[in-house]
């Protein structure tokens, strides 16, 4: 009867489409009263009996005998259906016989049926009852295999690819796993492969149709690749993409999701810019692409496209942030962003992440177009599974760490600080003195306790701080209706006294459905964050008071402004903690992927996607915070609000063509991008407990600003991969973006990408025994970035702020912009070749990637003189950045055994950057930033000749050669002593992971390495007052300072003014010398986590299974030739310390 | 293969699709002409009125915010009082305002960037102001020769600042910053022949009424008072004594009796004064110069300054603030600047306004015309009519010399913490050398200049740098 069904089923897709419609509704009919006649059945009988059995890798027929002994029951099977079966373990107690056969059965491709004393064992099929068939004619019959394709859960697989072995001829499976490969009796084996999926060879025989399951493919070659607009497997992959699974992700304890892919793929730089929960990170794509204007102590970052669920996020990594702040940065104008700040990827649950996938070539990025030139992140949420036998499964995880700075640096104590000090006053011949305005002001020499000592930076942040977090899912349903709730709750405190903290909230859903003819998919998600950032108004740098200074708070715990006449204002920090700063962010994603198939190989789809992110903050600075002489009680309210609306037709085409499978991509973008920030200021409050609300405010100052992006697209993918070996990829995209004036809106970018598999070439398995794969692929195309405010290509002219009284009853208006109504996308060429290795049956892994990217054209704010009004224009600037590199990822299975396994994963980077040519670069507003053929991170300066032993004073060479104290500014060629010291270039960096597991338990050791040249901890002393010169403290190393002639050190002779004097200068030109930078190489031991998964049987009787405890600790060892301060924050020592975290947790399913 | 695909029914159905949704891209990507929180140059000037938002803009002292009359942060009056040792700076906690009292400003001061910078901005809203207005047909004649008129006065008074700070500086005169930012230094003799051309146009333009309310848009005595000032600079005696006889010959403008009213909104002096619109209404010389808490003021009269004043000269107590603090238990005495007074000014606002150009100024112009030109005793008469309001009796000096050298000493006193009138007054005379190396140690002669900020030489390679830095 099923044989005759499944060929109706084959036939009737080919059919007019008329009665189709019929056709189905009375299937599901069908199916509904066999289903419900089914259950009632056998729930009827089979309630009595119990069974009790234990085994280990048993084969099924024997379990299925002891049942029967037990039971009286006859098994009814064909021998056939146990072929493809690998042994199972079972351990029932007393278990009624339905629920044993479902716990047998469970994950197999069968089902079982009682009718009496019998059981039926059948193959499982697809959820579609096959109704009765006219009988085919015979010879047609006969010369035609047919089959269907499952997985071996039981879903059909549409798509697959079924050739007909040492042949061309060849089809696809259709929308439910059938194929018909007409007049091929004669050749009877027949190959089915689809991607993911281990490859098959059935031989046909006999009329019945093929039952072909295939089994999950566990080569990481086979591995899903989520790509722009779809997926893929590394094994045909032709363009440069990098994977981080969840499965690395949630080893890492870590809040912000970029944390966790820092070190994990190559070509991917993540800097964390502070240590404080919430704060940003920055991340990079294969280098520096740009030229900027902006230098701070993070090298300006080209940041990439964060695309999530398919929805591109709307704030990007930009800040979200107005009030300065502990985390500080504040810049929300949607446009260049600043390190420092509230990360908008704060609200992303790592516990929610699926993957997060890097898309670094053009064949993987030119399908974004104008904005995919710094790379692509994708980043996919977790989606539904359908339950083993329909069950729901609830899993909670909980862990809770602790946390403490990672990398301390140690500060004078009051003895060796007084002692700086007063060798800086004996030095200048000077007496120190009480004259607050004289250079000889030393209140911590004379009228602070001489032998009292502090350690402040203890004090602000030597308290070990908590994290918890607690994260819960449901998963289940069927494969034709999935979903899956998770929540999470995080709380991380600052190690900071008070009561900071940062929050979060967050609830993930995703829903799946399948129609019932498997034509029609809609997957549905949402994901929606609440994060509040309690923090404070600063005070950090506070850390370096001398550490004589006095009690800052009184008995009573009071501020305590004076001491014996002395003022403390510029010592305290108690008064910034209780100033309240906080941040809530709500984010909300949102996305529906609708999927129809429309044809065999045809579907059309759509991705709807909206995504927004507000924020609210309210600064408050209470009268009870400040001076009592000159208190201004003031609160500050700030909100934001980012949006994205994201459309996303698009058309799929899959055919085998020849020997061939051939896929086409259709599609069109629309996206909306909206934001807006508004911050008013409450001023004069009359008491302190209104300064949460503007009505008891005096005035009111409000500002505010708007800014719309739209951006449409047309794009396409065209592959065909021939006979396994041969790939081609083509990519193109047309652009609109709104950003730019009319004329210069639309832009063409595209790509070619090929790939050969050269393993697959005949005699080359024959001709050697270690390589199982290899493959050779490259791309090479266009991408660009319209990275520009919107408006900028024409002149306005606005009202200054809320703040500004008319003049003679006249709102005043003010130019805003210069304007360019030229300027236009920036472009990037991409060349991108690849060799991926695989070596003893794949279980060794090697990439070796070279790439060669150049983005001309570039697109910046462009510095100008203020004499032009304004001090930037947005302009093109006919400059070309190169960035080439190597990257090298390597993937072995050491040891695979029962009970050893031993993975390890390396993957290490070498970019070199340069400008490669910028014409006039010499009347350039860059000629002092940048030099032809050297990297964009140059840092030109003065070159450091050394200290003098004799004056015991830095010296630095003239362009001449010749030893100065105070270099001029400027390159020789500007008449300057400056000259190109060296740049910043990240020189290598990676990841090197090993995974171990040993029965039960599994470890997990993850280093993350870089080396670079970056400021060192010397720049940031002599950034601010040379030491000694100032009532501040100073990291121990100082004391080494010059004290007599001859003495060779590296700190100079103390002085006790700060500017004016023949020490001071040369101390001042320290920073922008070669002296300040070094070698910041480091080798952090980023993450090592142990886990112990409980055995099932100890659980059963909780009702809990896949139990498992672990510790995971990041940053926990640093090896590193950078003396002094964080190698990752490069020594700024008023930088809040990166953390060491310490997190205990329990994960266990129900 | 391509041949193939290209061929391929769906995929040229799918091209057919792309093309027609590329098509209506243009439409997709439209967004409003402009943000709501701006308009477009055109809309800007589309007719009178609106185009008096843009130059009310010229003329708001916002306080705080780098837009509108470029002076408005107290930076020229402190930068040019502590380096011509009128103030002493108390402060250690800002190195840049140190620079300028120890007479180390270098390259990298942010405030002399911003000196050099603000009127730049401010240039850049006048300048666009003169071109819209010319170039649009929109405006009657007579409100295009006012507002030329007025603008040509601005530019002038911006220029007037900025060389006597700096020495040569660009010159601009339009908007279009690909030529702009290219400009090298003109040399001064250039900058002032602009000046001139810029305030003869402006006398031409102008009407000896105001054309609004009070004193704040300027009328032909207040091109008058520049064109006097920018004279008496050049030593053109005459040219000076003439233009300063004009304004005094208006009969518009009297000295106030009460040196506490010279500052007021409505005073009389005034010949050009902007009311203070920016936070609280308060000028920002009163923001920066009064302390906010009984600790000691930033910013001190030098101990030369005040042995300047003489005995019963009432602008000693209204022009100056006693402060007494409790320094280490001891309370001490601090003299601070106090021509404005006014530290919140929400209540009762527009009390002070920023005063550019009061009578006074121009009696002592005249005088030291006058003394050159050899007529000492209409300069004696104007130099004691500005003592006299002091408090203070006739001058002893009796020759043309004495004369001018009593109208330089008068000048410092009635001028101190105004305009930097001090800082270019021992410039335009010569003495800054003899009179600095005596009160400032380290003086050294290129330090009259201020040095060209080297941002504005990293962006602009052709800006040299003054002699010294």
């Amino acid at each position: 009867m099923q044989i005759q069904a499944f060929c109706k089923l084959l036939s009737y897709l080919h059919e007019d489409s008329k009665s189709l419609l019929t056709k189905t509704i009375l299937v599901m009919k069908l199916s509904a009263i066999l289903l419900l006649v089914t259950s009632l059945h056998v729930a009827a009988r089979s309630t009595a009996q119990k069974v009790t059995y234990s085994g280990k890798a048993v084969e099924l027929p024997k379990v299925l005998s002891v049942i029967r002994e037990q039971t009286g029951y006859v098994f009814f099977y064909d021998k056939k259906y146990m072929q493809d079966i690998s042994p199972i373990t079972v351990s029932l107690k007393d278990a009624p016989l339905e629920l044993a056969l479902r716990t047998i059965l469970q994950g197999l491709p069968l089902d079982f049926e009682i009718q009496g004393n019998t059981i039926f064992i059948n193959r499982k099929t697809p959820d579609i009852i096959i109704m009765d068939a006219p009988e085919e004619p015979k010879a047609a019959l006969e010369d035609t295999i047919r089959g269907i394709v499952w997985d071996s859960t039981g879903i059909p697989l549409q798509g697959a690819s079924v050739l007909i072995k040492g042949t061309k001829k060849g089809t696809r499976t259709d929308l439910k796993g059938g194929f018909v490969l007409k007049h091929s009796r004669q050749m009877a084996v027949v190959v089915i492969s689809y991607t993911g999926y281990e490859d098959k060879e059935v031989a046909a025989s006999g009329d019945a149709p093929l039952y072909i399951f295939l089994k999950r493919s566990q080569n990481p070659l086979d591995a899903t690749v989520v790509q722009a607009y779809g997926s893929t497997s590394r094994r045909y992959n032709v363009g440069s993409i990098s994977t981080v699974t969840a499965e690395i992700i949630e080893k890492q304890p870590v809040t912000n999701v970029l944390l966790a892919i820092q070190g994990q793929a190559p070509g991917l730089a993540v800097n964390a810019t502070s240590g404080i929960p919430g704060s940003k990170v920055m991340v990079q794509v294969r280098g520096q692409n740009t030229i900027q204007n902006t230098t701070t102590l993070f090298r300006p970052y080209d940041q990439p496209l964060f695309i999530i669920d398919g929805v591109p996020f709307a704030t990007q990594n930009n800040n979200i942030n107005q009030l300065s702040s502990l985390v500080s940065g504040s810049s929300f104008n949607g446009g260049i962003s600043q390190p420092g700040g509230i990360s908008p990827f704060n609200g992303l649950n790592p516990a929610d992440i699926e993957s997060i996938s890097i898309l670094k070539d053009a064949d993987a990025t030119s399908i974004y177009g104008t904005q995919g030139s710094n790379g692509v992140i994708l980043i996919t949420t977790k989606k539904g599974k359908a339950g083993k036998d329909g069950k729901t499964d609830l899993n909670i995880s909980v862990n809770t760490g602790f946390n403490s700075s990672a990398r301390q640096v140690k500060l004078m104590n009051t003895q060796q600080y007084l002692q700086m000090r007063k060798d800086a006053f004996a030095a200048d011949g000077i007496t120190p003195n009480l004259i607050p305005y004289s250079s000889g002001y030393a209140p911590d020499l004379l009228v602070f306790d001489q032998n009292r000592n502090t350690d402040w930076r203890k004090v602000l942040l030597g308290k070990t701080s908590n994290n918890t977090d607690v994260h819960a899912s449901l998963s289940g349903g069927s494969y034709q209706n999935s979903f899956l709730i998770s929540g999470g709750y995080t709380r991380s405190d600052f190690n900071f006294p008070g009561d900071f903290s940062d929050e979060r909230l967050t609830l993930h859903t995703a829903t799946h459905h399948s129609s019932i003819d498997n034509r029609l998919s809609v997957d549905f998600g949402t994901d929606y964050s609440y994060d509040k950032n309690n923090g404070a108004g600063g005070g950090i740098s506070k850390m370096l008071n001398p550490p004589n200074t006095p009690d800052l708070l009184d008995a009573a715990g009071n501020i305590s402004w004076t001491y014996k006449g002395i003022d403390l204002t510029n010592y305290q920090f108690y008064n910034f903690l209780k100033q309240p700063v906080n941040v809530q962010v709500h984010n909300l994603n949102t996305s529906l992927h609708l999927n129809y198939k429309l044809l065999p190989g045809l579907s059309l789809s759509a991705n709807l996607g909206y995504n927004r992110n507000t924020t609210a903050e309210t600064r408050q600075n209470p009268a009870s915070s400040q001076n009592p002489l000159y208190s201004s009680r003031t609160a500050s309210f700030a909100g934001g609000t980012a949006q994205t609306l994201n459309v996303e037709p698009q058309i799929d085409y899959n055919n085998t063509i020849g020997k061939g499978v051939f896929s086409a991509l259709l599609g069109a973008s629309y996206k909306k991008n909206l934001s807006n920030s508004n911050s008013i200021e409450g001023v004069g409050y009359a008491d302190d407990r209104f300064l949460g609300s503007l009505v008891g405010a005096a005035s009111v100052y409000a500002y505010d600003n708007s800014s719309i992006y739209k951006y449409a697209a047309a794009f396409a993918r065209l592959r065909y991969v021939y006979d396994r070996k041969y790939i081609l990829s083509l990519t193109g995209r047309r652009d609109g973006s709104s950003n730019f004036g009319p004329g210069h809106q639309f832009g063409d970018f595209g790509s070619v990408g090929a790939g050969w598999i050269f393993s697959e070439e005949k005699g080359f398995a024959s001709a050697q025994h270690f390589i199982s794969f290899g493959k050779l692929s490259g791309s090479y195309g266009t991408s660009g970035s319209d990275g520009v405010g919107p408006y900028l290509f024409q002149p306005f002219w606005g009202p200054g702020g809320s703040y500004i009284s008319p003049v003679q009853g006249i709102r005043p208006n003010f130019p805003t912009n210069l304007y360019n109504p030229d300027f236009s996308w920036a472009l990037k060429r991409s060349l991108n070749l690849a060799l991926d290795l695989g070596f003893f049956h794949d279980r060794l892994l090697l990439n070796a990637t070279y790439y060669l990217d150049k983005e001309g054209n570039q697109l910046t704010g462009y510095p100008l003189p203020i004499q032009a009004g304004f001090a930037t224009v947005a302009q093109n600037v006919d400059a070309m950045i190169q960035n080439a590199g190597w990257e090298f990822t390597l993937t072995t299975t050491n040891i695979k055994t029962k009970n050893i396994t031993w993975t390890t994963n390396f993957n290490i980077t070498f970019n070199r950057n340069k400008l490669l040519n910028f014409p006039n670069l010499e009347s350039s507003s860059y000629n002092n930033s940048y030099v032809i053929g050297k990297p964009t991170s140059i840092i030109i300066g003065s070159r450091f000749k050394g200290l003098n032993p004799q004056t015991g004073l830095f010296e630095y060479y003239t362009k001449d050669g010749k030893a100065t104290n105070s270099p001029m500014y400027g390159l020789a060629a500007q008449g300057g002593d400056y000259a190109p010291i060296g740049d910043r270039e990240v020189k290598y960096m990676g990841g090197f992971t090993n995974n171990f597991t040993y029965k039960r338990i599994s470890l997990y050791v993850f280093f993350q390495f870089s080396s670079q040249m970056a400021p060192n901890w010397l720049k940031s002393v002599y950034s601010s007052a040379p030491p000694g010169s100032f009532p501040a403290n100073q990291p121990v190393q100082v004391l080494n300072y010059w004290k007599s002639p001859g003495d060779q050190t590296p700190i100079q002779r103390l002085t006790s003014s700060y500017y004016g004097s023949v020490a001071s200068d040369a101390a001042g030109n320290f920073g922008s010398s070669s002296g300040a930078y070094s070698d910041d190489t480091y080798l952090r031991l980023k993450t090592l986590s142990v886990s112990y998964n409980f055995s099932d049987e100890a659980l059963r009787k909780l009702h809990v299974h896949d139990a498992r405890i672990y510790v995971n600790a990041q940053n926990l060892l640093t090896i590193t030739n950078y003396k002094v301060g964080d190698p990752e924050t490069f020594g700024d020592l008023s930088t809040f310390p990166l953390q060491r975290i310490l997190a205990f947790g329990l994960s266990f399913n129900f | 293969m391509i041949t193939f695909i290209l061929n391929h029914k769906i995929t040229k159905t799918g091209f057919l699709v792309l093309v027609v949704l590329a098509s209506s891209c243009k439409k997709l990507i439209e967004i409003p002409a402009n943000p709501p929180t701006a308009i477009t140059e055109a809309q800007q000037f589309a007719d009178s009125a609106t185009a008096m938002t843009a130059i009310s803009g010229i003329y708001s002292y916002t306080g705080f915010a780098s837009s509108g009359f470029m002076y408005n942060n107290a930076y020229f009056t402190a930068c040019t009082s502590l380096s011509s040792n009128d103030l002493v700076y108390t402060a250690t906690y800002d190195p840049n305002m140190q620079q300028f009292y120890t007479n180390g400003v270098n390259d990298l001061n942010t405030l002399a960037n911003t000196l050099w910078g603000n009127p730049y901005t401010g240039l850049y809203g006048v300048n666009a102001v003169l071109s819209n207005i010319a170039a649009s047909n929109v405006f009657s004649a007579p409100f295009k020769t006012q507002i030329t008129g007025e603008m040509k006065l601005v530019r002038a008074f911006y220029y007037f600042n900025t060389v006597n700070l700096f020495g040569d500086i660009p010159l601009v005169l339009s908007t279009d910053y690909k030529k702009t930012s290219v400009l090298p230094r003109t040399p001064v003799e250039g900058i002032y022949t602009q000046i001139l051309s810029d305030l003869a146009d402006a006398q031409k333009a102008l009407p000896a009424a105001y054309p609004s309310d009070g004193r704040v848009r300027p009328n032909l005595y207040t091109v008058l008072s520049l064109l006097s000032k920018v004279q008496l600079y050049r030593k053109q005696w005459q040219a000076a004594y003439d233009a300063a006889n004009s304004v005094i010959g208006s009969g518009l403008y009297t000295l106030e009796p009460d040196p506490n009213k010279v500052f007021l909104d409505g005073s009389n002096e005034a010949i050009w004064q902007i009311p203070a619109t920016g936070s609280n209404n308060v000028t920002q010389e009163a923001s920066s110069f009064i302390p906010y808490s009984s600790s000691i003021p930033t910013y001190l009269l030098s101990p030369e300054l005040l042995n300047a004043f003489e005995t019963g000269d009432l602008r000693r107590d209204a022009w100056v603030q006693d402060y007494l603090v409790n320094v280490n238990g001891t309370d001490e005495h601090f003299y601070g600047p106090y021509k404005y007074k006014n530290l919140n000014a929400t209540t009762t606002p527009y009390t002070e306004d920023y005063m550019i150009f009061r009578v006074a100024d121009l009696y002592l112009i005249r005088a030291e015309a006058a003394a050159h030109l050899g007529k000492t005793t209409e300069a004696l008469d104007d130099l004691n009519l500005v003592r006299a309001r002091a408090g203070l009796g006739a001058s002893s000096a009796v020759t043309a010399d004495e004369i001018i050298a009593a109208v330089l000493g008068e000048r410092r006193i009635e001028f101190f913490c105004e305009w930097g009138n001090r800082w270019f007054d021992l410039k335009r005379t010569g003495t800054i050398d003899a009179v600095l190396s005596a009160e400032k140690p380290g003086w050294k002669p290129y330090l009259a200049l201020y040095p060209v900020p080297r941002p504005q030489r990293q962006f602009n390679s052709l800006l040299t740098q003054n002699p010294g830095y």
